[in-house]
């Protein structure tokens, strides 16, 4: 420390001030703002978020967790499961802990330091005694608590903020598993279609009805489909392994049972009203870059008023990574005005106000386009899984019947009816992929308006019913 | 069976004011209309030379007019709806109410005056196919006239100078509207009745429609693959017989206005083909057929004598027109043994059935539903199962006692005992089978070995059908 050695020499101040600043003093809260961040939290995803304590209650999580997985998955049940179990998000919970100490710290004076001397020399003897205290420890406990307590604030907003992107995560890697694993399902019908028509293909040519070059062709179509079975299959397992890493489950909890069919699309869209101005109330991202510009107005203000304390580098959370644990911290440097009377410090102070006070009107910008983006997205998701679901599939199956029907009056033949059920499996593919991009979208609105924005998102493309250009 | 009274009356109601002007009212015969697609009794002619009525296969005849001695006709060219076979109808274009229109009957030196509305979208003409008339007459759009502009009504005018058998049909959009269905018959009946002189006479004409399973109208572009061929626009089972005495003359005249030769062959009799289109033959240039071949554009009066009673065929012999709309790029299913593959269809397709691996006759027994408005490929019930047939096939009767005028079906025929095949009962010995296919002319050199063919027999077939 840079002051120690002013310290020793601060001998005169009286004890009765310092015990009037430490009357004040932080002391640890009973949940340590957790029951903030679990608030926050439910308020935007209506679920709350646990916290294993050693030795506490981590045995009650533990089983909540085993009794969730014991029954097949809801989008619900596998963000709890996640809110509990994801060891990332508790990593976060604990930073809440070590945020909450410094504040507690903050608020207290150092402990008074005694020194004793004794020198001889000669006859004579000196003693020297001596009691120290921290002055300028003291004279900042108002500015480093009003900091600590801000970036506990922050610690809160950004705990609370990772709860909420873990929910929008879960609740995606949920829908996207759900949904492989009806592709992969239905894909080996498709797989089912091309194998009755090899097969016989492969009898024609041996009877002498059909050449070698037809027989292949069918062959071919078979091979081909065996490849897309196989990605698909593939795709149904990295899917659930992405729900299985924001589940936090290993073991036997992989073992996690998963509904046939992704859940109906609701009867009708949400109408959102007002929906800027809720995401303008509701965005944690929105309050972070609040607080931080709060901060340096305070900040601001101080250099004003002394122009000896400089409280610029104090580092307030930002948003940070999942992974890359977070660095930050302040620095309270105290000057004595003997070059500079800190004019030019005060210009920098305003200026980086001014950048803070953009930044956050950036970031509103953004939040309103995003909410607006989401917004499109999940309107066009709803409407076109509708579309599939009422009119494409219900005409895929009419095109179906009346295939047979030609089948039926040897006006077609039964390859033509096989590679039309192929064509009718894929249409039933590319409607669930529709319904799982409504899921989607709905969860990225969620984000858009209550947590810190989700991803942009495109439509995606289908095409898997050109596939029909295969067949004969 | 509809009267001639009925026929005016009838038109009368249908041929409404809008037709023709108030002027024109008073000069132009009215034009009677059919609704029904079966056979009409003979047509008497009520007045002018006297002859021996034909009659028109699944059609009828055109009543007239007496004019100041001429005999007056009136063909509305319009858009019809034509039932091919019961279960099966076809939006075609016709005359008064019907495809093809009415058969036109004169008598050789007549004066005959046609007036022709057209009633379609388009403008049209009629051709008198075989006719010697003036080239005025002669119905060649752009050539010899202009064409008939919709709601316009065009009069023609000649005498019908050769008896024989004729046709008439647009050459206006010739190939749209004949692919339509627009063409009708034409007899110019011998001044002297007794000449020629034969108990029955059938007409009609030959067509072809390519229209889609489920669809309702032809494709006007198709130009051989056809899928319905048609006498007088009607296919098995919806072809009226040709019910006959036993021992009567009969005669049946066939025009042609497909797209192709037809060899139309009679069961049971030998024939002659006594007419073309350039006239009647002389009797020492006709020889015995049991098959004639009818190219495209021609006419052929065939006859004989009915000697032997019972139900005989009468059909194309190309074995694709005695059937109905069929998928032409449907691969032979014989012999491909489907079991196991079934299951899996199945699982796709709940109501998928083999079809085709004993041959097509599966078709014929089974009745399995249809797309829209489409006929079995084959069918028709006979009195021993089905008989497995569509499109241009028929059957003449003959019988001991139909009576002279009498053309209604008799039913089918009974045969007298020990003149039906029967079905063998007693041993079946080994056939001796020659197990070398005979020489070669030019053996390919080099090219050594057979090929391993199995034939499968139809047997165990349980359980997959």
């Amino acid at each position: 420390m840079i002051f120690q050695s002013i310290m020793s020499g601060a001998r005169p101040l009286s004890i009765g001030l310092t015990a009037v600043v430490l009357t004040g003093c932080a002391t640890f809260s009973k949940d340590g703002g957790l029951d903030a961040v679990s608030a926050m939290t439910a308020e935007r995803t209506g679920q709350t978020v646990q916290f294993a304590r050693p030795g506490s209650n981590t045995e009650t999580i533990e089983n909540n967790v085993h009794q969730l997985l014991s029954k097949p998955l809801t989008p619900d049940t596998a963000v709890q499961i996640a809110l509990q179990n994801n060891r990332a998000l508790q990593a976060s919970l604990a930073e809440l802990g070590i945020a909450e100490s410094d504040l507690v710290q903050a608020g207290r004076m150092r402990n008074p330091g005694f020194s004793f001397g004794r020198m001889r020399g000669g006859d004579e003897l000196e003693i020297e005694r001596g009691i120290m205290f921290d002055i300028v420890g003291l004279l900042t406990i108002p500015i480093r608590r009003d900091i600590e307590g801000r970036r506990f604030e922050q610690a809160r907003l950004q705990a609370a903020s990772q709860a909420v992107r873990l929910v929008a995560e879960t609740r995606k890697a949920y829908f996207n598993a759900v949904a492989a694993q009806q592709t992969a399902q239905y894909m080996e019908q498709v797989g089912m279609a091309a194998e009755a028509s090899a097969e016989l293909a492969k009898r024609m040519a041996k009877v002498g009805n059909w050449s070698k070059l037809d027989q292949a062709r069918e062959q071919a179509f078979h091979a081909d489909a065996t490849a897309q079975i196989a990605r698909a299959k593939h795709n149904a397992i990295a899917a659930r392994e992405q729900l299985a890493r924001l589940m936090g489950v290993w073991g036997a909890g992989t073992a996690f049972q998963l509904p046939d069919r992704l859940p109906d699309l609701p009867k009708e869209v949400g109408a959102i009203n007002d929906i800027e101005a809720q995401a303008m109330r509701q965005r944690l991202d929105i309050q972070m870059a609040k607080y931080d510009t709060e901060a340096t107005a305070s900040a601001l203000g101080l250099t004003k008023a002394t122009g000896f304390i400089n409280v610029l580098h104090a580092g307030y959370a930002n948003k940070s990574t999942t992974d890359a644990p977070r660095e930050n911290g302040y620095e309270i440097e105290l000057e004595l005005p003997i070059f500079d009377w800190g004019g030019a410090k005060t210009a920098r102070a305003e200026a980086v106000y001014m950048q803070s006070l953009h930044r956050t009107a950036d970031i509103a910008v953004r939040a309103r386009s995003e909410v607006r983006e989401s917004y499109s997205a999940y309107r066009t998701s709803y409407d076109l899984a509708k579309h599939y679901r009422d009119e494409v599939v219900p005409l895929r199956k009419r095109i179906s019947d009346e295939m047979l029907l030609r089948y039926n009056g040897m006006l077609a033949s039964v390859f033509e009816l096989l590679a039309d059920a192929r064509d009718q499996i894929n249409s039933v593919n590319a409607a669930i992929e529709a319904q799982r991009d409504f899921w989607v979208a709905d969860t990225d609105l969620q984000s858009a308006v209550n947590g810190t924005g989700g991803a942009s998102t495109p439509m995606r493309g289908q095409a898997s019913s050109q596939t029909a250009a295969q067949a004969h | 069976m509809v009267s001639r009274r009925d026929f005016f009356m009838g038109a009368g109601a249908l041929v409404g004011a809008g037709l023709v002007t108030r002027a024109g009212a008073a000069s132009l015969p009215e034009a009677p209309v059919m609704s029904s697609a079966a056979t009409q009794p003979p047509l008497a002619p009520p007045n002018g030379r006297p002859y021996n009525p034909v009659v028109t296969l699944n059609g009828w005849s055109l009543p007239w007019r007496m004019n100041n001695g001429v005999k007056e006709f009136h063909l509305v060219a319009e858009p019809v709806v034509r039932e091919l076979a019961p279960g099966m109808k076809a939006n075609l274009w016709g005359y008064n109410g019907q495809s093809p229109g009415p058969t036109i009957e004169v008598v050789e030196g007549d004066r005959v005056r046609i007036f022709v509305t057209n009633k379609l979208p388009e403008h049209t003409s009629i051709h008198w196919h075989g006719q010697r008339l003036p080239n005025g007459m002669d119905g060649v759009t752009g050539l010899t006239q202009p064409g008939i502009q919709p709601g316009k009504t065009f009069v023609y005018e000649f005498v019908a100078r050769r008896p024989g058998t004729f046709m008439y049909h647009p050459h206006a959009d010739e190939m749209t509207q004949m692919a339509m269905g627009m063409m009708g018959f034409w007899v110019t009946h011998p001044k002297n009745p007794g000449s020629m002189r034969v108990d029955r006479d059938f007409v009609f004409l030959l067509n072809n429609y390519d229209i889609d399973p489920g669809s309702y109208t032809p494709k006007v572009n198709t130009m051989l693959d056809f899928n319905l061929f048609t006498f007088n626009s009607r296919v098995f089972p919806g072809i009226d017989s040709m019910n006959v005495r036993q021992g009567d003359r009969v005669r049946i005249r066939v025009g042609n206005l497909t797209m192709t030769n037809h060899p139309i062959h009679l069961h049971g009799h030998e024939f002659v083909v006594a007419g073309t289109d350039g006239g009647w033959t002389p009797p020492a240039s006709r020889w015995p057929e049991v098959t004639t071949d009818i190219a495209v554009g021609q006419m052929r009066a065939i006859e004989f004598d009915a000697t032997d009673p019972g139900d005989w065929a009468f059909h194309c012999h190309k074995s694709h027109h005695t059937m109905n709309a069929m998928g032409h790029n449907v691969p032979t299913m014989i012999g491909v043994d489907q079991r196991g593959i079934v299951q899996k269809i199945n699982k796709l397709v709940p109501d998928y059935m083999v079809m085709g691996e004993r041959g097509m006759a599966d078709m014929g027994e089974m009745e399995m539903p249809l797309p829209d408005n489409t006929l079995p490929m084959m069918g028709g019930q006979g009195p021993f199962g089905s008989v497995e047939m569509g499109g241009m096939f028929t059957v003449v009767k003959v019988r001991k006692d139909q009576k002279p005028g009498d053309y209604k079906d008799p039913g089918w025929y009974k045969h007298p005992a020990g003149t039906l095949a029967y079905e063998w009962k007693g041993e079946t010995p080994q056939a001796a089978r020659s197990d070398s296919a005979g020489g070669q002319s030019m053996p390919a050199e080099g090219r050594q070995g057979t090929i391993e063919m199995n034939v499968r027999k139809p047997s165990g077939h349980a359980g997959h059908h």
